[in-house]
């Protein structure tokens, strides 16, 4: 063969090869974008029913299952391109408020939303020019308090792109009117909850290290705390805190341990408000976050995630009792049409 | 072209020669075929006969070309070949394992790029006699093939245990076998002239430390993209990363001269600048970047 013939032999071959591995790897590649479960749930205020995420390539819509597994029912369903997700139970179950985010031009939108269900419609649509997080209802159902951050950004070239400059708000579910709680421009502020009581607020949040917040409604006094205990980060890391419908203990996810590829393995902790010490609850050896309360239970529902170093999330659900005991998956059958 | 010169072109296609060599070859080689020839013809044979059998014993000229080829440069042809293709090997098997067997998507440029790196090693083995014209371009491709398999090396190691250490070793010879061509590469383009032994040796020893820099400027470049990529993504500070191994990718032309005639020297300036390609982007970002 001559040496033009080698040549051309050797690139025909090369692009033939190429071409048959994309065509093959597009063939084998799933259905566009994520699908699966998503992170937080929350519990209907009668213990009956849990209400989720499920990602459908790459666009969330809300779900409620029975709180022992079983069928989920579609609750909202968004447009494409939106996902919902965050959502929480108003304190009589008949509304779900949740947050509905999209990207529009390069920019990110994240807003509040109020799903009734009696009307099975997304009825209020609260318009913010801000970035909203989370909300959570007062125990009297007249307020929902919410979390807002004013900018989106990365304050350094080599940090991503993150909400900041958070504070609290109120809107009055009767009049609609917002106002503001805090005006602090936190650099961070997550898992916000309001006391049974219905007189305090709790958050998360970081000042050169992560912290709870109780914040007083009355006389905008606040204590600061950070779980004592056995953690292996250090300093440890307040994950998804919850707060025990006794008010006495606080339910969060840390770092437990590391696995045999070094990657932290989170576990669910409990702290007791008193004593601010903080004793490891679960030993899934798996990635737990997003624990929550029954209202009248002592038990708690939590979201595993397997895949945890990898690319795309895979959450699991699982009920377990308050001292950390039994450990029952949530099988959940998704509607025909929405399964991926 | 006569037969006998197209013969001789044909053997010298396979010899990475670089150009006065070559010119030697050439010469030798044909006035070695038309004395056999005429000795043919002086024998009885007329022109075209005599051409036919002096060329038949003289030999194919591929086999000749190889066995000159591996007696000058012995097992370079050969290292081309086990780079190029074990590159193009890795992208195959890497691809499909990923694709098929743990469903996670690699983008299709990466497989775009690993098969053009193998390609172009595995070209260079094929067209042999450019590499002896192209001796800096061929070192260029054998560096950047060196680089992306170490750029693979790093994704690789956060696979799963099996997979991380097949792979890893798999790489890691990949870029073994690739630092060796290039110091082979680099010691054969210099002119054996009037250098003695003792220099050679000296001169075969500078370019693996100047390799060893290299790999040190490489290695940290690379740790910091990572670094980059991993906290805030694909951006423009990103690729300032890259910067010091194009530098010295680029300062190696003049490197792989240097040394072939002052080695020690070189060695010392080879290293200041590879402490410069190396601070240079720090004091840019450091400029550009007011708090951490």
């Amino acid at each position: 063969m001559t040496l033009k013939m080698k040549n051309i032999s050797f690139i025909t071959g090369m692009v033939f090869l190429f071409l048959i591995l994309w065509g093959a790897g597009s063939l084998a590649a799933g259905p566009d974008g994520f699908s699966g479960f998503g992170q937080s749930t929350d519990i209907s205020p009668d213990d009956s029913e849990l209400v989720f995420s499920y990602f459908h390539g790459d666009d969330a819509a809300l779900y409620a299952v029975p709180v022992s597994g079983g069928k989920a029912e579609l609750l909202a369903k968004p447009e494409e391109g939106k996902s919902y997700h965050n959502p929480k139970f108003s304190p009589d179950g008949e509304s779900i408020a949740f947050i509905e985010q999209w990207e529009s031009e390069e920019r990110q939108y994240s807003q509040l939303r109020i799903f009734d269900r009696n009307s099975q419609t997304v009825k209020q649509r609260i318009n913010t020019s801000g970035y909203v997080t989370e909300g959570a209802f007062s125990p009297d159902g007249k307020s929902l308090y919410f979390l807002k951050a004013d900018v989106y950004k990365n304050y350094s070239p080599i940090a991503s792109e993150r909400p900041h400059d958070f504070d609290i708000f109120r809107m009055d579910l009767e009049s609609g009117k917002t106002e503001r709680i805090t005006d602090q421009k936190a650099y961070d502020m997550s898992s916000l909850e309001v006391t049974s009581s219905g007189d305090k607020l709790m958050y998360k949040t970081y000042q050169s290290n992560d912290q709870l917040v109780f914040l007083s409604l009355k006389d905008n006094s606040k204590e600061r705390m950070v779980p004592v205990g056995d953690f292996a980060s250090g300093t440890p890391v307040i994950s998804s805190p919850t707060l025990s419908p006794d008010g006495k203990s606080i339910v969060f996810s840390d770092v437990a341990a590391k696995d045999e590829n070094g990657t932290f393995v989170y576990e669910a902790f409990r702290m007791d408000l008193e004593t601010k010490q903080a004793e490891q609850l679960t030993n899934f050896h798996e990635h737990v976050t997003s624990p929550v309360y029954f209202h009248n239970a002592d038990k708690l529902i939590v979201t595993i995630n397997k895949n945890f170093a990898g690319a795309d999330p895979e959450y699991s659900y699982w009920a377990i009792s308050a001292d950390g005991e039994r450990q029952d998956r949530l099988e959940i059958k998704m509607p025909e049409a929405d399964r991926s | 072209m006569t037969n006998i010169e197209k013969h001789v072109e044909k053997i010298l296609e396979h010899m990475q020669s670089p150009h006065d060599e070559r010119e030697d070859i050439r010469e030798e080689l044909i006035s070695h075929l038309e004395e056999a020839k005429q000795r043919y013809m002086s024998g009885g044979f007329d022109e075209k006969q005599a051409e036919k059998q002096a060329l038949s014993d003289f030999g194919e000229s591929d086999m000749i070309g190889h066995q000159l080829q591996e007696s000058m440069y012995p097992y370079q042809r050969g290292f081309f070949h086990l780079i190029g293709i074990g590159t193009i090997l890795f992208g195959v098997i890497f691809y499909v394992n990923l694709v098929f067997f743990l469903n996670e998507p690699i983008p299709v440029w990466w497989l775009a790029v690993q098969l053009l790196s193998g390609s172009a090693v595995t070209l260079a083995a094929i067209n042999i006699s450019y590499v002896g014209k192209y001796f800096y371009i061929t070192n260029l491709l054998l560096l950047v093939n060196i680089i992306w398999n170490g750029i693979n090396f790093a994704v690789a190691w956060s696979m799963s245990t099996w997979q991380a250490i097949f792979f890893g070793i798999y790489l890691v010879t990949l870029i073994l076998l690739g630092a060796v061509a290039v110091i082979r590469n680099s010691y054969y383009s210099s002119e054996p002239t009037e250098n003695l032994q003792q220099k050679r040796g000296l001169v075969l020893f500078s370019y693996v430390v100047n390799l060893l820099f290299g790999a040190a400027v490489a290695g940290i470049s690379l740790f910091f993209l990572w670094a980059f990529l991993a906290f805030s993504g694909l951006g423009v500070y990103a690729f300032i990363t890259v910067a010091p191994i194009i530098l010295w990718i680029i300062a190696y032309k003049y490197q792989m001269g240097a040394i072939a005639k002052k080695p020690l020297v070189s060695l010392l300036t080879g290293l200041g600048f590879s402490l410069l390609a190396i601070a240079f982007p720090f004091a840019v970002f450091l400029m550009f970047s007011g708090r951490f």
